[in-house]
């Protein structure tokens, strides 16, 4: 019997955050998105709106490549980079106490204390690097290895 | 068959993506339609001011308050641009907001729906953190003026609740999620930083 190769599930999973969350921003009004970014009160107007209206895309294309292990490197190399900013940003909210949860931001389902979105970041930040680090394991059942197989 | 390169599938997988992504967008849009009409009493400026703002509020909500302020400001200081309709939307995370929407509502049926939408901005800092914030809703609505029978017989009142629950669900089918939202001549902006924005805008003339 063939055991089930975890780091597929893993990747599988992170991707399916990430097509998820693109995916409710790209097809929702992107002012909801433009108001969580304004709550971290860090960039000016301009880049607000950039950020709200690229960032759905990037996540939903790592997304995208990260489910069908396409580009398997770059797309767990934007993941990381992505939860390396998330991270960043709520940690600075944190010490700024921005009251960000208050008036449902994230959504009603979604409206967790930041040291909660925190702890979830760092989770998914390490079980990304755990993919990197065993990147043979975690391109089995992937495009790549279709393309690279002759 | 010939296995496409790599490059190739690449781009058929963004292209694919993209156009699923921008039809159901387009899809979901062309759905949405547009707010209903509030109640009178939940209405306040000319009817043909240049900015007609609808809001969608739950009054336990910090930026609400910061929002309804400056809107109070805004339009004492230029009461020719605005006219704004109210709607309730009561996050479910602020155990007090659905009461408060059913006195300003309950205030709306005795036509005094703005004394209390103040008072409950006004005062936001000294219910929100209550255990049983009814007390201070009470003191609210006898500081203006309503009738104390019609009050009690209004808060039972079934459709009352009901009414509520159709604002927000109408929110909701626009796309709301989080409060404060407004529709300022039918576009939508969230959170007071980008109403205050498109206000300045008004006041320079360039959406009018």
């Amino acid at each position: 019997m063939k055991i089930i190769n975890i780091f597929v599930l893993i990747r599988v999973g992170l991707a399916s955050i990430f097509i998820v969350s693109g995916f409710e921003k790209l097809t929702g009004p992107y002012q909801n998105f433009l108001y969580v970014i304004e709550g971290y009160d860090i960039f000016p107007r301009l880049l607000e709106l950039f950020t709200a209206h690229t960032i759905p895309w990037v996540e939903f294309f790592i997304g995208i490549f990260l489910f069908l292990g396409l580009w398997t490197i770059w797309a767990l190399r934007g993941f990381l980079l992505m939860v390396t900013v998330f991270i960043v940003i709520v940690s600075q909210a944190i010490l700024r106490q921005l009251p960000i949860t208050e008036c449902g931001c994230f959504g009603e389902l979604m409206s967790f204390p930041l040291h909660i979105v925190l702890l979830f970041d760092s989770c998914l930040f390490l079980l990304t690097a755990g993919l990197i680090l065993k990147m043979d394991q975690s391109t089995s059942l992937s495009l790549d290895k279709y393309f690279s197989s002759k | 068959m010939a296995k496409p390169s790599k490059t190739a599938a690449t781009l058929i997988i963004l292209g694919i993506s993209v156009v699923a992504i921008i039809g159901i967008k387009t899809y979901i849009d062309n759905s949405r339609g547009t707010p209903v009409a509030a109640a009178s009493a939940r209405v306040k400026g000319p009817a043909n001011a240049p900015a007609q703002i609808v809001e969608y509020i739950d009054f336990q909500c910090p930026a609400c308050t910061y929002g309804a302020k400056y809107l109070s400001e805004f339009a004492k200081k230029y009461p020719s641009i605005v006219r704004l309709e109210m709607k309730y939307f009561p996050l479910t995370m602020h155990r007090h907001a659905f009461a408060a929407a059913q006195y300003a509502e309950c205030a709306a049926r005795q036509d005094k729906f703005w004394a209390v939408h103040d008072g409950l901005v006004n005062r936001q800092e000294q219910w929100k953190d209550l255990t049983d914030a009814k007390p201070a809703f009470e003191e609210i609505a006898k500081d203006a003026g309503l009738n104390s029978q019609k009050l009690q017989r209004c808060l039972a009142d079934e459709s009352i609740l009901e009414h509520i629950k159709n604002d927000k669900g109408e929110g909701k089918t626009l796309g709301v999620q989080s409060t404060p939202t407004y529709f300022i001549n039918g576009e939508m902006f969230v959170g007071p930083q980008s109403l205050i924005t498109q206000l300045n805008k008004f006041l320079k003339g360039e959406d009018n």
